[in-house]
């Protein structure tokens, strides 16, 4: 491996080519998971519950099956009962039973949205007659929606075999609280009466949606013989192989999945909720069945990340040395335990050095839908309260915002909340670079103001496999089991090539199936580069030793008689010294020397690094109706190492402007009946063009010694620092602090005129 | 409910389709005539997935009804590129990165084509708000932006900085 | 050997944060532990990451013979 610190000068990295898929993208040939059909193809559809919490007495789906055209019909009952087991899928633990419910409700509904009956028509209109059709008869429950009405006495109760777990002793009855996770050293309450300056607050936040333009889609074909076929984009199609074989106890080789181009996931995409259903109704119809959503669905039925409510107090002495930090939070688990407690305890307060820390989170169960990860999952909620406190603790110390985070913040080898030191993280860099950046010292007009936010995420690695494999002719295919969400089949051949020495254009890059790779985990977690690009490097080596050694046996001289150059093996000794042979030589001759010339990497990739990121904003805040402009944004970065810095600079872009949207205006806004007001892109508003300036990317590369290139994940970080750094900005522009997101015109107007 | 015959011109060429009444054209498009390009998702005007042209006129497709295509003229994106040649504005998103996913670029190059085929020399402004009706969700529109405006360079034949 | 049982391990399943054990690998630590708490091994490979003295380690056949500490920490995915 080349240690990043004697880094010679690379061929491809860092360079900007054109993505393989860039064609079939832009002239609208990609087949995304909504566009696929198969032969004979039956049309799906999903009766959804309409009350927030129902049991279920009895579902009558006679007249449906009766409807011409219908062929099949499922609920919860055709689904396997299954035993409990936690499986990991790549957002975090979840039960299998609890997927399976999701999919299909079993005996309760949970939410407004939740799955309840499915039906296969030959036409869709037919499909959503025939939903029209089934008889639920529900016997309606009291539900619950807040963080601590779900936690109050008498709150009603989702599940009654979930005892908080994390607490000791165990508790004696079911609670809504599903998890309890502490973490803390020092003495919290001491240092905090003994500090020269503390502030404390209370932030909260809703449930926003990852927000992904492709709706779920899939089709499933499921034979008599029990092998089947699913298509689908997700952000893992092993996962989707693993969960779907789960929830319907069959052997996973016999589904094979194959991944259509993903039109987003940001984390939401790394479960099920169609495919089991898709399946029982091909078994049934012996049809391959499609199951798309409408936006509608995707809103009421899909995980949104969590709301939360966080109280913050943080003690710092006079020269702005923090003593104390306490960090208490209760976020929404939605119908199903989720997982993002621990993630927000480990990301709430890692960045700076303290002595004297708690952190508590609590994941609360309710009658929303399903929470499931969100790009740095659980991460921006208390970012969004620590950070607003910093901001407030710079003001009252009378110190510069960036000079107070730079004073504490951690460096290589400094504890993290888990107590485990940092390795060789680049939050120091990234506050540097953001004071030196022109932006921070940019003159402001009326009515404006700046804030400065820090954040991190801990990124992933994880397994992967890769096929590298070289073809008659000498050029390269590199087959990768991790989907391509944002530009990673270019990244994978930028390694590739830079390993071979050899033209970008002469190595293509594709995601494979279930069935033609080795399993591969999730894109998420910001791993893909970094661990399935591991792999990559790892395969592209093994050829190059393969072709090296083919070469010496076709010269007749020893593998160490023969050397990579300029990609091709030079001969150094024997009567061939001097010649050299290009890998179409060796391979167009590979049936005569040994056989066709491939590698597969299948590793658990290790040593990952955290990033860390820093965001300046500027908004303007037009007092005469609290409307927040972003009027410049400027988000800087350590991502170890580019790769493509296109795509790099495009995660971090992507990111912030999805953090800016969660600061400003999204939020699920729920009715008195505990029914979704907002299903829908209109009135849940996400940033459009003209709400946004441009986004300056500033790469900080501070490489991960462990990674051949340097690569630390770089996907999720840019979403964390937002939301404080809008509100730190709002706040520097009107003087008032806003706790509570989204920070929309009428809570802005509100904050500015107390009165009135 | 008997089907309605539709016939229309579609990226140059005659077409005739059934559909029912209530169809939308976005989903004959994509279902009947399998031009899977144009995306829904939202299918209520708000995303610009669906963005065609229907006799020069940008729209979302989801909310035309399909029997209204009769007798006239639509374009999407299938028809963007000129046999294998790509659009100016095709070609700079792909020099831009302006896609990750790419699930919104079909309807952000109708769209800014669009907007570059009555206004060649758009500013950022004109640009952002031209495009404000599409949504996309990964790149904050950084990149498709430049693009566009690179796209507009080019064609009025000037050369563009990197 | 020191065993730190983070949150929510400790309380969900030991009742302590400490324990002193002496494993020979990870697989094997994870046997002991589920003897001591019956179910831990079945939530710790989705659940649990294991830092062997300060690193994060996924490969749980790496001897632990000159190991001084590890810690049992939730894991952490991602999106
Ligand atoms: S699908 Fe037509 S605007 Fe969204
Ligand atoms: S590139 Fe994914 S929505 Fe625009």
């Amino acid at each position: 491996m080349n240690a990043p610190e004697q880094m010679k000068q690379f061929r491809h990295i860092g360079t900007r080519p054109i993505r393989p898929d860039g064609v079939d993208k832009v002239t609208g040939k990609a087949l995304y998971s909504p566009d696929f059909k198969a032969p004979g193809m039956l049309w799906g559809a999903i009766l959804r519950s309409p009350h927030p919490h129902a049991r279920i007495l009895s579902i009558d789906t006679k007249k449906a099956e009766a409807l011409p055209g219908v062929k099949a019909v499922a609920t919860g009952k055709d689904l396997p009962t299954l035993e409990s087991l936690v499986m990991h899928v790549g957002e975090g633990a979840s039960d299998i039973v609890d997927i399976s419910h999701n999919c299909l409700a079993l005996g309760k509904a949970l939410y407004e949205g939740h799955a309840v009956a499915a039906v296969a028509a030959t036409s869709p209109e037919i499909a959503r007659e025939a939903l029209g059709l089934i008889a639920v008869e529900y016997e309606e429950l009291p539900f619950v929606l807040g963080l601590e009405e779900a936690l109050a006495e008498g709150a009603p109760v989702l599940h009654d075999t979930v005892f908080t777990k994390g607490v000791d002793p165990k508790p004696d009855k079911p609670s809504n609280a599903a998890m309890r996770v502490e973490m803390g050293k020092g003495d919290v309450e001491g240092a905090l009466a003994s500090a020269a300056a503390t502030v404390s607050g209370r932030y909260t936040l809703e449930p926003v949606h990852q927000g992904y333009i492709e709706p779920h889609a899939c089709v499933a074909s499921w034979n008599g013989d029990g092998q089947a076929q699913i298509w689908t984009s997700s952000q893992g199609h092993f996962a989707v192989r693993s969960l779907t074989a789960s929830v319907l106890a069959i052997p996973q080789a016999d589904i094979r999945v194959t991944p259509l181009e993903i039109g987003g996931g940001f984390g939401g995409k790394t479960t099920i909720y169609l495919e089991p259903v898709a399946m029982v109704l091909s078994k049934k119809s012996g049809r391959p069945v499609r199951l798309a959503m409408t936006r509608e669905e995707v809103f009421r039925a899909t995980g949104p990340a969590p709301g939360a409510v966080i109280d913050v107090r943080l003690g710092a002495d006079a020269d702005g040395a923090l003593v104390a930090a306490d960090v208490q939070f209760l976020y929404h688990s939605g119908a199903f335990t989720a997982n993002d407690a621990g993630a927000g305890v480990s990301s709430a307060i890692g960045h700076y050095r303290i002595a004297n820390t708690r952190v508590v989170g609590t994941e609360v169960l309710c009658n929303r839908p399903a929470a499931k990860a969100y790009r740095a999952p659980g991460a921006p909620q208390v970012n969004f309260a620590v950070e607003s406190a910093m901001d407030e603790l710079a003001g009252k110390l009378g110190i510069d915002p960036l000079d107070l985070r730079l004073k504490n913040a951690a460096a290589e080898g400094d504890p993290q909340t888990s107590g485990l030191p940092w390795g060789r993280i680049g939050y120091v860099e990234c506050l540097e670079a953001a004071k030196a950046h022109p932006h921070w010292s940019a003159p402001l007009g009326a009515h404006q103001g700046r804030g400065v936010a820090g954040g991190y995420w801990g990124n992933y690695g994880g397994p992967s496999t890769v096929n590298v494999s070289v073809a008659e002719d000498g050029t390269i295919t590199v087959a990768t089991g991790s989907p391509d969400i944002g530009g990673s089949r270019a990244s994978m051949a930028i390694m590739a090539a830079e390993v071979l020495d050899v033209p970008y254009e002469q190595v293509r890059a594709v995601v494979a199936d279930t069935a033609s790779i080795g399993v591969s985990m999730v894109t998420g977690g910001s791993r893909t580069t970094f661990a399935t690009g591991m792999a990559t490097v790892q395969a592209a080596e093994e050829v190059k030793r393969l072709l090296c050694e083919r070469a010496a046996r076709m010269w007749g001289v020893p593998a160490d008689q023969v050397e990579w150059r300029s990609g091709a093996v030079a001969c150094l000794a024997g009567e061939a010294q001097g010649q050299t042979l290009s890998a179409a030589a060796i391979a167009g001759r590979s049936f005569h020397s040994g056989g066709p010339i491939a590698a597969v990497a299948a590793l658990s990739a290790q040593g990952w690094l955290p990033g860390f990121g820093v965001h300046i904003c500027d908004t303007e805040v037009d007092p005469e109706t609290g409307h927040v402009r972003i009027v410049r944004y400027t988000a800087v970065q350590d991502v170890g190492t580019a790769i493509h810095p296109d795509y790099v600079e495009g995660q971090i872009q992507g990111g912030a402007a999805q953090g800016i949207g969660w600061a400003l205006n999204e939020a699920y806004i729920y009715g008195e009946n505990g029914k979704l007001d907002n299903a829908g892109f209109l009135d849940y508003r996400m940033p459009v063009a003209s709400d946004l300036p441009m986004i300056e990317a500033v790469m900080v590369e501070v490489p991960n010694p462990a990674h051949p290139y340097g690569v630390k994940g770089v996907g999720e970080v840019p979403i964390v620092p937002p939301l404080a750094a809008v509100a730190n900005a709002i706040h520097a522009a009107t003087g008032a602090r806003l706790k509570d997101l989204p920070m929309a015109p009428d809570r802005v107007y509100a904050a500015l005129h107390p009165q009135g | 409910m008997s089907k309605i015959r539709v016939s229309t011109t579609v990226n140059g060429d005659h077409a005739e389709f059934l559909c029912e009444s209530t169809s939308s054209l976005l989903d004959v498009l994509r279902d009947t005539m399998g031009l899977t390009g144009s995306k829904e998702g939202c299918g209520s005007g708000d995303c610009g997935a669906c963005t065609i042209m229907l006799d020069g006129e940008m729209v979302c497709s989801c909310l035309v009804l399909a029997p209204e295509a009769e007798g006239r003229t639509v374009a999407t994106i299938e028809g963007v590129a000129e046999g294998s040649v790509l659009h100016p504005v095709q070609q700079k998103f792909l020099e831009h990165a302006a896609l990750q996913c790419g699930f919104c670029t079909p309807g952000f190059i109708v769209a800014a084509k669009a907007l570059l085929d009555r206004n060649p020399n758009p500013t950022e402004a004109e640009v952002r708000y031209w495009l404000a009706g599409n949504l996309c969700r990964c790149t904050g529109y950084d990149k498709i932006v430049r693009a566009v405006m690179a796209a507009a360079a080019d064609l009025r034949q000037e050369r563009t900085p990197a | 050997m020191r065993i730190v049982v983070m949150a929510p391990f400790d309380k969900e399943f030991f009742g302590t944060g400490r324990l002193d054990l002496a494993p020979r690998n990870l697989f094997d630590l994870v046997g002991k532990l589920d003897a001591l708490a019956p179910g831990f091994a079945a939530i710790a490979q989705p659940r649990v990451h294991f830092a062997v003295d300060g690193v994060l380690e996924t490969d749980w056949t790496r001897p632990l013979a000159e190991a001084a500490e590890v810690i049992v920490l939730p894991r952490v995915g991602g999106g």
